[in-house]
């Protein structure tokens, strides 16, 4: 043997020590996981990070080249350059925390019960650890286990393995010992690691173990797959660009300024710096980081796990969603849906808890009805289990539920009518029945029941049972059972056929020999009970989620591994295919003219399978994307679904894809954002993914796309108001360079405003409320929809800064001229204002200042902190629609949030805060005409102007 | 992000750009066609033009709500600074310091002095009044011409030896240097809070204890005399002046010592280390050989 195993005994145990010691422990090591200080270091090395670091190495030269000439007048820059560094680590530690946390969240998945493995070594079996399994070992699989390594079967029965997490596929597999094909993924001789046994009993040997395994192989293939950048760190970087860019133009501008008014090189050089240190938007940093974590908490609290901070922006700008249907759309269990029964189509119901019947159930038909579905039947309640867990097969599974709650106490009901026999369902005859005692002690008949595919099960029968009464299976009859029978499949549902027969007391009396393979006994002239359809219903919350969706102008896809007409029902029911949407089918159906002729325009709706995707171009299936904006791909394999997302990528979309199959990890991966089902997805689906949905529930990314899209909103308020700052920071030492009035706005005085003020506002932007209609809006075009864009910067920079500017000034100005200098004294007064050796400055009123007074007498040390709560007013009210509730919004957490620098500012200096605000509310009303424009006249030059 | 990734050559960006400059298909250079520049621009000198008028106005209700007499807030000034004549500095410090043989350093001494007292000269005084001495010559009325305060009359020769009429070298030609310590003005203040008792200077050597053998204060008592107080501002007292008090140092030995001079009153503060010039001046004298 090629093991060195023993058909019969296995592996000996020192053996398969050896061996474990050779190739490791039977398990999917983690992808090779970024260590814990590179984290941290990415954490340190975003955009606005960079901008920052720069910045503190410039405050650091400045400090250097003042600490060498000796002139150091304060430690300014020192003080700057430490908070610099200090903003950057402290936010870096937090995202880090934050990114830690939901890593933790996700590991907490794994390993939650050890598997165990049924191995035969010695010619002993035992139980063992599955990840102590190695190559050579045989092991024993039956029902229910998971496989636990690739395992060559060499003994099979009525082995069934379900490969859907390996290849999507939903249809059981049968494994048997012959080799059938040269691809290990179709010949049945092969079982792979992690895919289920449903059912029969399987003998093998393990010739794969761990990473090595298709699964393994698989999972290291998407984990080798690099991270493409997401959304909001583009849009940060294009935002770091243009402060660099401005930074530098404005900084050096005044270089040349003063370097032509007459300063020292070294002190146009400070300058310089100071105004590009100026332009770094310190709370930015911090903004973006408590919106993201923040939000990405608040998504925790509604089952999304967020991997990357950042996903939860991208979501946001999400413009397709590639959904799964299984488990995702739909509840993941078989339900019984209708029933016909009396020529008649019984709605059952199908929500998730299954409260009540809604159709009649006096017909004795359908007590008949259910009993037959009751009785022949092998799915079993688990004993000894508090919650119903139910063993068997998907349709049985839905059976027994349905039957039990009709009926009630299946297990007991069972006990009363005594099995005697049962025939399997197999794929030949296609039917499954049973031979059962009657109820009665009295009654000796044998009652004989059988449920199968309807039209074998109608072949079999020569009686219908109508309103308790068996009437003869007439042709008429037989087109009804067609009718409804063509109905309950175009549903997409999977309808079973029932019968029964009491056999004849003569011919069959107690104790007679039923034998199950010679089948001697009567197997035709049944009497036909009725039809049960099943579907795997969709979940309750998903029509509406959809709804939303498409409201907010994402359009959602769905991929599926199922059949075309169950996906299109499906699809339909939650509103993926909107009601009164065609596909090309449908038209030339109704208009009685050949597919061909049919335009493609007029379809809304599409169904492609798998077959016609794999014989479509790449242009083909962009075309389709793009005609048809209703699609539905049925019966895809895991490499389509990537050729799909590619697609919807190439069409310029911002695509989300939901997954949980191994199967998945590439498309993932591939995905501007790949969700993970927290409950049916796999290890490796969870590793490529970027959320994780804890609830499989669909809904839950709507709340994901709406606190995305409320993220950008907020970051580019948050923007604008950072912006705006700058200019009334910049202004001052224009106009003290220029115009040489005394410096009305100190270095540290920046900072704190930089860093007391940016920093509360960014906390209370991030709780602030999404405008009513973010979900009403289309999904931002990446291309052009940035954060920052052109009118952005013009507004923030030339309107409002410079409204905010002119208040700042006229602050200043009263606030000297209150203290005894007179504006026009003040213009050129800085040579004399900062001569040390001058103790008797004499001021408009002709009092005499000595130079320490003149320091402290930074009387515009107000100003900023003025012109800040210009930007309460402005704050907020950027982009409302709503003018009403963004009013009570913003103003409220601002008032809080600066009430405690009011009062640690002031000392007396309260009386310069009102100067400004008549600007305050010029700014307010200009804002307000500005938005009442853009919203009556939207398209217009206004709106083209001054919209951003 | 494979929609945002394209990989664009340096031509393809210079391409762009140069679409950007000038686009032919649309019209529009620098992303706007020539006649929504022309309506941008106006929006902007029309928003400009607004807002630097609404600037003016604001500054002129701000001149307008202004007292011309007393400005609305004291509050950083409540105590005034003390300087001393000539004021030579050595990097931070004031140092006096002068060459008994070199008549170019003494030069250089007597005549900022002498510069510092011409407002001091009799003719310049004619105009004042002369007050009542011990004091506070308190006016309610605008009694002067020109809708004006008088102001007392302080002349140079109050200041005695240190005048610099019988002496135009003040002592610098020798070891007995006059130096002129000036208290600043504040508008409406009253040393010692109006009770009459006139603020007076003290000079006390810090170091170099030795080294001076006598100080004289001119006035006698070093007093700023009380009619002086208050100051009713530029505009109501066009020609007042402040009083002096000169302080002549007899050095001896190795004529070098570190002088304070404060004015004692109750409400002068003089304590806090951060504000050397509030009611005190530390000078260092050194009369070399």
């Amino acid at each position: 043997m090629r093991y060195t195993t023993s058909v019969t005994k296995g592996l000996t145990s020192s053996k398969a020590e050896e061996v474990l010691e050779r190739d490791g422990p039977n398990e999917l090591l983690p992808p090779k996981g970024t260590p814990e200080y590179v984290k941290f270091a990415r954490q340190l090395a975003g955009g606005l990070q960079c901008l920052m670091w720069v910045a503190a190495v410039i405050c650091f030269i400045a400090f250097g080249i003042e600490f060498s000439r000796g002139t150091l007048g304060c430690f300014d820059d020192l003080y700057l350059a430490i908070t610099l560094i200090t903003v950057v680590v402290v936010t870096g530690c937090f995202g880090y925390y934050q990114e830690f946390k939901s890593t933790n969240i996700i590991a907490s998945f794994k390993n939650l019960v050890p598997q165990q493995a049924l191995v035969i070594r010695d010619g002993q079996k035992n139980q063992i650890n599955a990840m102590d399994l190695v190559v050579g070992d045989l092991v024993e699989i039956k029902g229910g286990d998971r496989v636990p390594a690739d395992i060559r079967i060499i003994f099979a029965q009525g082995c069934k393995v379900d490969n859907s997490s390996l290849t999507g596929e939903s249809e059981p597999q049968s494994k048997t010992p012959e080799c059938t094909h040269e691809n290990p993924l179709e010949t049945k001789n092969i079982a792979f690691f992690s895919t289920t046994c449903l059912e029969g009993v399987a003998t093998g040997t393990v010739i794969n173990t761990g990473d090595r395994t298709i699964i393994g192989r698989i999972a290291s293939l998407a984990s080798g797959v690099g991270n493409e950048k997401t959304p909001i760190a583009i849009e940060i970087e294009h935002f770091v660009d243009i402060i660099a860019g401005l930074a530098i133009f404005f900084g050096f501008t005044f270089f040349v300024v003063a370097m032509f008014i007459g300063y020292a090189f070294l002190e146009a050089m400070i300058f310089f710096m100071a105004i590009v240190v100026a332009y770094v938007p310190e709370g930015l940093l911090a903004t973006v980081t408590v919106c993201l974590s923040l939000t990405a908490k608040r998504l925790a609290r509604k089952n999304c796990v967020v991997k990357n901070l950042e996903a939860v922006e991208t979501l946001g700008s999400t413009s397709v969603i590639c959904s799964d249907k299984t488990g995702t759309l739909t509840q993941n269990r078989m339900t019984v849906a209708h029933l016909w029964f009396d020529n008649v189509i019984h709605a059952a119901d199908t929500t998730e808890d299954q409260s009540g019947q809604s159709f009649d159930q006096s017909s004795e038909t359908w007590r008949s009805l259910a009993r037959v579905a009751g009785l022949c039947n092998r799915a079993i309640f688990k004993p000894n289990q508090e919650s119903l867990i139910v063993v068997g097969d998907a349709s049985e599974t839905a059976l027994l539920k349905f039957t039990e709650l009709a009926i009630g106490n299946m297990m007991e009901y069972r006990e009363r009518f005594k099995k005697v026999v049962e025939v399997p369902f197999n794929s030949t005859n296609k039917f499954q029945l049973s031979v059962h005692e009657l109820e009665d002690p009295m009654d000796l008949r044998y009652l004989l029941v059988m449920k199968g595919a309807p039209e074998r099960i109608l072949e079999r029968c020569s009686t219908i049972l109508i309103k308790g009464q068996e009437m003869p299976l007439d042709e008429q009859w037989r087109e009804s059972f067609q009718t409804a029978y063509m109905d309950l499949g175009s549903l997409g549902e999977r309808v079973l056929g029932f019968c029964h027969i009491y056999l004849n007391e003569n011919e069959f009396p107690r104790g007679y020999k039923f034998d199950s393979d010679e089948m001697n006994f009567t197997t035709s002239g049944l009497c036909f009970a009725g039809l049960i359809s099943m579907i795997d219903p969709p979940r309750a919350t998903v029509p509406d989620a959809v709804m939303k969706c498409r409201t907010a102008g994402i359009r959602v896809v769905m991929v599926t591994g199922d059949h075309p007409i169950t996906a299109r029902a499906i699809a339909a029911n939650v509103g993926i295919i909107t009601e009164g949407s065609e596909t090309v089918e449908d038209i030339a159906t109704r208009k009685r003219i050949p597919v061909e002729q049919v335009n493609r325009r007029d379809a809304r709706a599409c169904v492609i399978s798998g077959g016609q995707l794999k014989d479509m171009s790449s242009e083909e299936l962009d075309e389709a994307l793009r005609s048809h904006p209703e699609m539905v791909f049925a019966r895809t394999s895991p490499q389509q679904k990537l050729i799909i997302v590619e697609s919807c990528q190439r069409l310029g979309s911002i695509v989300a894809v939901t997954g949980d199959g191994v199967n998945d990890s590439p498309a993932l991966k591939k995905a501007d954002i790949g969700i993970a089902m927290g409950i049916a997805g796999s290890d490796a689906a969870k590793n490529a993914a970027d959320m994780i949905l804890l609830d499989d529930n669909f809904a839950s990314i709507v709340t994901g796309v709406e606190q995305g899209r409320l993220i950008f909103d907020n970051l580019k308020k948050s923007i604008a108001y950072t912006l705006t700052k700058n200019i009334p920071e910049l202004t001052p030492y224009l106009i003290y360079i220029t115009v040489s009035v005394p410096l009305p706005l100190g270095c540290i005085t920046i900072l704190m405003i930089e860093l007391a003020t940016d920093i509360f506002p960014s906390v209370s932007l991030a709780y602030e409320k999404a405008e009513s209609d973010i979900m009403h809006l289309k999904p931002r075009n990446p291309r052009k929809d940035r954060l920052v864009n052109e009118s952005l910067a013009a507004y923030s920079y030339f309107q409002i800064g410079a409204i905010q500017s002119f208040a700042g000034f006229t602050d200043y100005f009263t606030a000297m001229a209150q203290e005894g200098w007179y504006p026009l004294l003040c213009v050129g007064l800085r040579s004399h204002w900062e001569d040390v050796h001058l103790q008797d400055l004499q001021d408009s009123y002709g009092q005499e200042w000595w130079v320490s007074v003149i320091e402290i007498c930074q009387i515009a040390d107000v100003l900023i902190r003025k012109t800040r709560r210009l930007s309460i007013f402005q704050q907020g009210f950027f982009r409302s629609v709503d003018v009403d509730s963004m009013e009570q919004m913003s103003l409220t957490p601002y008032i809080q949030s600066y009430t405690p620098c009011y009062v640690s500012f002031m000392k007396g200096w309260g009386q310069w805060w009102f100067v400004p605000i008549p600007y305050g509310i010029l700014i307010f009303v200009y804002d307000e005409i500005r938005k009442l424009g853009v919203r009556r006249h939207p398209g217009s030059w206004w709106d083209q102007e001054l919209y951003y | 992000m494979a929609t945002l990734k394209e990989k664009r050559t340096c031509g393809q960006r210079c391409e762009d750009f140069g679409r950007f400059v000038w686009n032919s298909d649309t019209g529009t250079m620098f992303g706007r066609t020539p006649e929504k520049w022309v309506y941008i621009s106006l929006y902007y000198v029309a928003f400009y033009v607004i807002m630097t008028g609404l600037f003016s106005l604001a500054i002129w209700t701000l001149m307008y709500t202004l007292d011309p007499y007393t400005p609305d807030y004291q509050d950083r000034l409540t105590s005034p600074g003390v300087m001393v004549w000539p004021p030579t500095y050595i990097e931070e410090d004031v140092v006096l310091s002068y060459n008994t043989s070199d008549k170019v350093s003494q030069r250089k001494m007597s005549n900022c002095l002498s510069n510092f007292l011409k407002p001091y000269n009799d003719t310049s005084q004619q105009s004042n009044r002369n007050c009542t001495r011990g004091e506070y010559f308190k006016q309610e009325k605008f009694e002067a011409p020109h809708h004006t305060k008088y102001s007392c009359r302080f002349t140079q020769s109050m200041l005695g030896r240190c005048s610099g009429l019988d002496d135009p070298t003040f002592g610098y030609n020798g070891t007995m240097p006059c130096v002129i310590i000036k208290m600043n003005r504040i508008i409406n203040f009253l040393p010692n809070n109006g009770t009459g008792m006139a603020p007076h200077l003290n000079c006390t050597i810090l170091s170099g204890h030795d080294n001076i053998d006598m100080i004289e204060y001119f006035p006698t008592n070093g007093t700023f005399d009380l009619s002086y107080f208050p100051y009713y501002g530029k505009l109501a007292q066009p020609t007042y002046v402040n009083p002096l008090v000169a302080v002549k140092f007899h050095l001896v030995k190795e004529r070098k010592a570190k002088i304070q001079c404060r004015v004692v009153a109750h409400n002068i503060a003089y304590e806090d280390s951060y504000e050397p010039y509030q009611g005190k001046v530390v000078f260092l004298l050194k009369a070399l050989k």
